[in-house]
């Protein structure tokens, strides 16, 4: 990790969280930003292989500064950092293609550990996330008037999400399946990089819809 | 009556082969010059039955015919002692000559007169116009044995009637049928059993016909929809005066007249009878409403203009035109009948077909002396048939009507079904409304929480040097969450929030190194959902024991058991820590939440049990009755 986005507006977090991230990738260049505009510039310019960004900034959603990324950057990993738990906020985030996600609250032991896991691959998933994931897919999964590739989970992720909306954690699934922690690991980041796949091809599907009734 | 007629048809001929009666076929006929005695000198004689129309066509006015009668050889291989016709039944012996006599005519058109040896024994009405119409009444004289003389005597018949030219129907025009003589009971029999089928029976059917043309007329004419049904009403009436013809002898117009309003009721009977098919069948031509009342006009019209003498052949004429409009429509009508498969196909064919044949036979009597009992029976079937099809249209009228009540009740049933469906629609969209409202309003509380407190709290967390700070501010923003999650009121589905609490539970203890247990209902199993705020208030239960069995209890074992029994939810947490301390339980129930464990499962109508002692470890049972807090799938 060499070069960091923090999107932050509350200073005090900011610098919190700066500091929290020195101590775990030190050396790192960290860049600071607290509206969205200044992070769109940035990531126009900059190569970043982190970004931590807030949801709720005066000047708009930090999901626009994660989609941002990765159209231009798909190599850099974008987490949302929030104080929002609900699925409502979390869901588009993760559409838009972030990494994971971090509640702000929690402890700084507990974030630092979030935040390797998810440096080393390891996303986390929640139930009620996993849930509305299984949501999702499913409707996607119906036949559509507009022929398109569809994007859809294989059983054995399918599987994994269940399991996590039971409210198994990967550990235990990974007992349960037979397989390593680091191979579920791997089923969460394809079932969050086919989400953010599919988002953007219905996203897309639907500007052209809109731009054909705008002509 | 009906048997009646039948036996008095089936016993006409057994009955007259029995009575000596005398069947007059010769006279002597001579024609009236007015104002003088008939001249008997220049009579000729003449076979009866005489029409007019046969022997002296354009013969009009008076004639006299006379014939002999023989009272004593009136009975043929009676003996001469016998009694011929005694009047009541006397025996064998009774005096011959104290009988009454009667004479049968069957037809004396138009009026006749009798006299017996110059005595005037029978006047049958007015001989000069208006003439009284007697063509179609049997007649019957009595005649008084005290004015028969033992031979030779003369019976005048003075007839007044019409040349053929002068009427529209050969049965009008004059003429005099076989005069039938003998004993008086015999003869009246006779003449009563002839006068049901000529006078009485029209009669009936005419009264019969005006009254249910009447009413089907009305009927008709208030329900535009069956306007056939006021033709046909129309039809009958017409019907109703033709009959009248046979049966009226006394109108108060002369003969002319009297023809031409005949000529013009079978205009109007056509009128109706073709309109009726018309509409029956179910169209309608514009053309014909103004050709039919037109010709209603014209015929009389022409007939008028044709003058006394060509009455017959115009009238003739008309007839057959007449006839051939009825059988274009009567066509017509059973071609779209036939084609639309109408179930009155066959019935209609019938009484077209009787009418049809009533036509044919009387036709036919114009031109060829038919027996009139034939021409009787030809007369009265359609009236019956009419009668018939009259009290079919009722009937079908009559079930139409009911299936339009019924219609009309359906749709009543339905209409309110359907104002009870916007009823609900309403109610339901104002809920929706309301749960819209709701639910922005809850998004801006929420929104506004966490931005303004929220923040505030992770600030607090984040910049506070006191651990204790910190995690209190932590401790409140969860709570802030959840009171924002229970304003929702959207239900939980109750393996939604087994999984939600299994994640958090679990990775919470692994945390801190205690080994968690963790068991539930299978998914199939639980189909209930929680109501928000039962899920919330759960929650907080739920974490209230894990954290003090994390903070306080020292175990190295936990485990969650849910289950459903007997329509509660039970959830019961166990671990194998040192208890809560008896001597302190007091005070460790405040300050372990246990106080506020017990009121949160009270709120839910629950109850929150623990059982704990040292060496035990503890164990926190909270029961929840779940048909309270959930809606069924």
């Amino acid at each position: 990790m060499n070069n960091i986005l923090l999107l932050e507006d509350l200073p005090e977090i900011r610098a919190w969280l700066k500091a929290l991230v020195m101590q775990v990738f030190p050396g790192a260049r960290i860049t600071e930003c607290s509206r969205v505009q200044d992070a769109l510039l940035q990531v126009q310019s900059v190569r970043f292989d982190l970004a931590l960004c807030d949801l709720g900034l005066p000047d708009g959603s930090g999901t626009d500064v994660v989609a941002k990324l990765r159209d231009v950057q798909p190599e850099a990993q974008s987490v949302v950092v929030t104080i929002h738990d609900d699925d409502e906020h979390l869901f588009p985030a993760l559409q838009a293609g972030a990494y994971g996600y971090i509640l702000k609250e929690q402890s700084r032991e507990l974030i630092t550990e979030q935040l390797h896991r998810i440096s080393q691959g390891e996303p986390p998933l929640s139930p009620s996330i996993a849930r509305k994931v299984i949501k999702y897919f499913a409707s996607q999964n119906q036949p559509r008037a507009n022929s398109m590739p569809e994007v859809s989970l294989t059983d054995r992720e399918s599987e994994v999400l269940l399991r996590v909306a039971k409210g198994f954690t990967l550990p235990e699934i990974g007992v349960q399946l037979g397989l390593s922690r680091h191979t579920i690991a791997d089923y969460v980041k394809q079932i969050y990089r086919k989400l953010n796949v599919s988002s953007r091809a219905e996203a897309a599907l639907e500007a052209q819809r809109l731009g054909l009734f705008r002509r | 009556m009906l048997i009646a007629l039948a036996g008095g048809l089936a016993g006409t001929g057994p009955a007259w082969a029995q009575a000596p009666v005398q069947l007059l076929r010769e006279a002597l006929v001579v024609v009236e010059v007015p104002g003088t005695v008939p001249a008997w000198n220049t009579a000729r004689p003449v076979a009866l039955p005489d029409d007019w129309a046969l022997s002296l066509p354009d013969q009009h006015g008076v004639l006299w015919y006379r014939l002999t009668l023989a009272p004593h050889l009136a009975a043929p291989g009676a003996a001469p002692g016998a009694a011929p016709g005694a009047v009541s039944g006397a025996a064998p012996n009774a005096e011959p000559g104290a009988a009454l006599y009667g004479l049968y005519i069957e037809r004396a058109c138009s009026v006749m007169q009798v006299w017996l040896n110059g005595q005037l024994i029978d006047d049958g009405g007015h001989f000069t116009e208006p003439v009284t119409r007697n063509c179609h009444r049997p007649q019957l004289v009595a005649v008084p044995a005290a004015l028969l003389k033992a031979e030779g005597n003369l019976l005048d018949l003075r007839i007044r009637g019409f040349a053929l030219a002068e009427v529209s129907s050969r049965q009008r025009a004059g003429g005099l049928s076989m005069v039938e003589f003998g004993p008086y009971e015999q003869i009246a029999a006779h003449h009563e059993r002839r006068l049901v089928y000529a006078i009485r029976l029209p009669e009936v059917m005419s009264g019969a016909l005006l009254l249910m043309g009447s009413f089907m007329f009305v009927m008709g004419w208030f329900n535009r929809a069956q306007s056939y049904l006021a033709y046909f009403g129309a039809l009958m009436v017409g019907w109703s005066l033709l009959l009248a013809r046979l049966w009226s002898s006394n109108l108060p117009v002369d003969n002319r007249t009297a023809e031409l309003a005949l000529a013009a009721l079978m205009g109007f009977i056509t009128l109706a009878a073709v309109q009726f098919l018309m509409r029956y069948a179910g169209r309608r031509q514009r053309m014909l409403d103004i050709a039919l009342p037109a010709q209603c006009l014209l015929m009389p019209a022409t007939l008028l203009a044709a003058g006394g003498g060509r009455l017959f052949a115009v009238a003739g004429v008309w007839f057959v035109l007449l006839t051939v409009q009825g059988l274009a429509a009567a066509g017509f009508y059973l071609a779209e009948s036939r084609r639309q498969r109408s179930r009155q196909l066959w019935p209609m064919a019938a009484l077209l077909g009787t009418v049809g044949l009533s036509l044919a036979v009387e036709s036919a009597a114009q031109m060829l002396p038919i027996d009139s009992r034939v021409v009787h029976v030809a007369q009265l079937l359609p009236a019956l048939g009419f009668l018939v099809l009259g009290l079919r249209l009722v009937q079908q009228y009559g079930r139409a009507f009911q299936s339009v009540e019924q219609t009309k009740a359906e749709l009543e049933v339905r209409i309110r079904e359907a104002t009870a469906q916007i009823e609900r629609n309403f109610a339901q969209l104002s809920e929706l409304k309301v749960e819209q409202v709701t639910e922005r309003e809850r998004k801006r509380i929420a929104a506004d929480l966490h931005d303004d407190l929220g923040a505030k709290l992770l600030t607090i967390v984040h910049t506070s040097d006191n651990e204790r700070i910190s995690t209190l501010a932590r401790e409140a923003l969860e709570e802030m969450r959840l009171s924002v999650r229970g304003l929702t009121g959207k239900p939980v589905r109750l393996t939604d929030a087994l999984g939600d609490w299994r994640a958090e539970v679990v990775s919470r203890l692994a945390q801190t190194g205690i080994q968690a247990e963790w068991s539930a209902p299978h998914e199939e199993d639980t189909p209930q959902t929680l109501s928000s705020r039962a899920y919330v208030q759960t929650t907080r239960i739920l974490r209230e024991a894990v954290s003090n069995i994390i903070k306080h209890s020292g175990a190295s074992q936990c485990s969650v058991r849910c289950a459903l029994e007997s329509g509660d939810f039970q959830l019961v947490i166990q671990d194998n820590g040192n208890g809560i301390p008896m001597e302190l339980d007091g005070r460790l129930d405040k300050g372990h939440g246990m106080a506020s464990m017990k009121g949160r499962a009270k709120q839910l109508q629950g109850q929150c049990l623990v059982e704990s002692g040292p060496g035990y470890g503890t164990v926190i049972r909270l029961t929840l009755p779940l048909e309270r807090h959930t809606t069924m799938g």
